[in-house]
């Protein structure tokens, strides 16, 4: 009995011992965490963002704030407002044949459509079908096909070209993935060269479903380029910039941060209380839908 | 600002160009050798190798412009003397009828070169002869930047031996360079 209270005694110590040094851990990961500005409440916390557009969650290293340093920390993805979202660059990189393609989807007068597909996804097997048959796609006339699958580090060459119909530009291209900001496969991306960007992307499941997204796009685009007098449209704004104008509209608009219209709490705070919206509307001038 | 590389040849292209490097299949007996097309407007899948399919496209501030690999048996013919592709050219260079298809308004140059042992020929077609002077900076541009590296192993002329391994024949070098536009 002694003997095992003895053994028991040790044990406890030991857990003891072994509770004592984990907070102790945890208080120098926490400390360096707090000195790294990650901790939660930081008083010296900043709003966000970095001079540089870069989304970083906490604040500067060290307390002075005289002399500030940058945590190269960035968490998520990019915030709408950080993204370039209607940029259009250039989809280069190599065939499944092994010759190099580089295609230009901006500056001509056409429509590109970009289809992101994988050589092995089933979703994929459809569309690969679909495009041997080019003239039975439905595409309005003047548009450009173009598969982009992710570069030979991350497809087969053989398996693509084995699936990628004659005649049917084909690039593999892991940084157009990038660059477009693929969410998986399959995707498409439709890209009005005119304007020099994206005017519509999505997933679909058939190809007439795809036909419809491009057939809606183009005439979205349509409406907006006629209707805005927005910079954002006019000038091809994007990212940070296209925000920076929206808010200047938004000023100028007399609408200013902090204004109530700008959260709505319901539908009467967007439109009004009912019977009202037809006066509002004949006593305020026409305000253009913003970038 | 993209890179085309393949084949041995390097286009970072400047914008608004798109381009290709190809080995094209063969035709019957013959063995195809690289061909480098680009074009400041949309290229048809089957543009042919000078530009045939896509010049008609081709609006007058518009450029097409190819670099066509012969084989070796070409090195050291004198139409290939002239050693180095031309990377500035002029609005003196560029002749309506240099084209290999007069279309009107349209402008064409043409040289035959050999560089890193390899035969070439570069072709260059104008939207506009009389916008020429605004186009060529950018054919500058764009040709300025392109390089050719020594020819593949595989590509290169092989000497078969019964006793020995393969040995790879270097190219012959013209004595001295006089080659000559083909305008």
């Amino acid at each position: 009995m002694v003997a095992l209270a003895i053994v028991l005694s040790v044990v406890v110590l030991l857990m003891a011992v072994l509770v004592a040094g984990l907070l102790r851990s945890h208080a120098d990961i926490l400390k360096a965490l707090h000195e790294l500005g990650v901790g939660v409440g930081e008083p010296g916390a900043t709003d966000g963002h970095s001079h540089d557009g870069q989304r970083r969650h906490g604040p500067t290293v060290g307390s002075e704030a005289a002399d500030p340093v940058r945590v190269p920390l960035t968490i998520g993805p990019p915030l709408p407002g950080e993204r370039n979202a209607t940029s259009a660059p250039p989809v280069a990189g190599m065939t499944p044949r092994g010759d190099a393609l580089a295609i230009v989807v901006t500056g001509g007068e056409g429509l590109t459509l970009l289809a992101f597909l994988s050589s092995g996804c089933a979703t994929c097997a459809g569309f690969w079908q679909a495009f041997r048959t080019p003239d039975q796609l439905g595409l309005p006339k003047g548009t450009r096909l173009v598969v982009v699958t992710k570069g030979a580090e991350l497809e087969i060459p053989g398996e693509v070209a084995a699936q990628a119909p004659e005649g049917l530009p084909v690039v593999m291209s892991t940084d157009a993935w990038s660059d477009y900001e693929v969410p998986g496969s399959p995707f498409f991306v439709l890209v009005d060269g005119a304007s020099g960007r994206r005017i519509g992307e999505g997933v679909a499941n058939h190809f007439h479903q795809v036909v419809e997204l491009v057939r809606r796009a183009q005439s979205d685009a349509r409406v907006f380029t006629i209707g805005s007098r927005s910079r954002g449209l006019v000038d091809g704004l994007d990212g940070p910039e296209r925000e920076l104008d929206n808010d200047r509209e938004l000023i100028d608009a007399g609408i200013l941060p902090g204004d109530p219209t700008l959260y709505p709490s319901s539908l009467d705070d967007i439109y009004g209380p009912p019977g009202e919206e037809r006066r509002r509307d004949a006593d305020r001038p026409p305000i253009s839908r913003a970038g | 600002m993209a890179v085309l590389s393949a084949h041995g040849i390097e286009a970072p292209l400047p914008p608004g160009f798109e381009g290709r490097i190809v080995i094209r299949a063969a035709i019957g007996r013959e063995v195809p050798y690289p061909v480098a097309n680009f074009s400041t407007f949309a290229l048809p899948a089957d543009v042919g190798d000078f530009g045939s399919g896509a010049v008609t496209l081709m609006g007058p501030s518009d450029i097409f412009a190819t670099l066509f690999e012969y084989g070796p048996e070409s090195l050291g013919k004198p139409l290939f003397a002239r050693q180095a592709m031309p990377r500035a050219l002029t609005a003196s260079d560029f002749r309506p009828y240099v084209l290999r298809r007069g279309l009107n308004g349209q402008s064409g140059s043409q040289w035959f070169f050999t560089e890193a042992g390899r035969p070439f020929t570069l072709y260059v077609v104008l939207g506009s002869h009389v916008q020429r002077t605004l186009l060529i900076p950018r054919v500058n541009d764009l040709i300025g930047t392109v390089s050719i590296a020594p020819n593949l192993p595989s590509m290169a002329t092989v000497t078969p031996s019964s006793t020995q391994s393969p040995q790879v024949s270097p190219a012959p070098v013209p004595a001295r360079s006089t080659g000559a536009p083909w305008n």
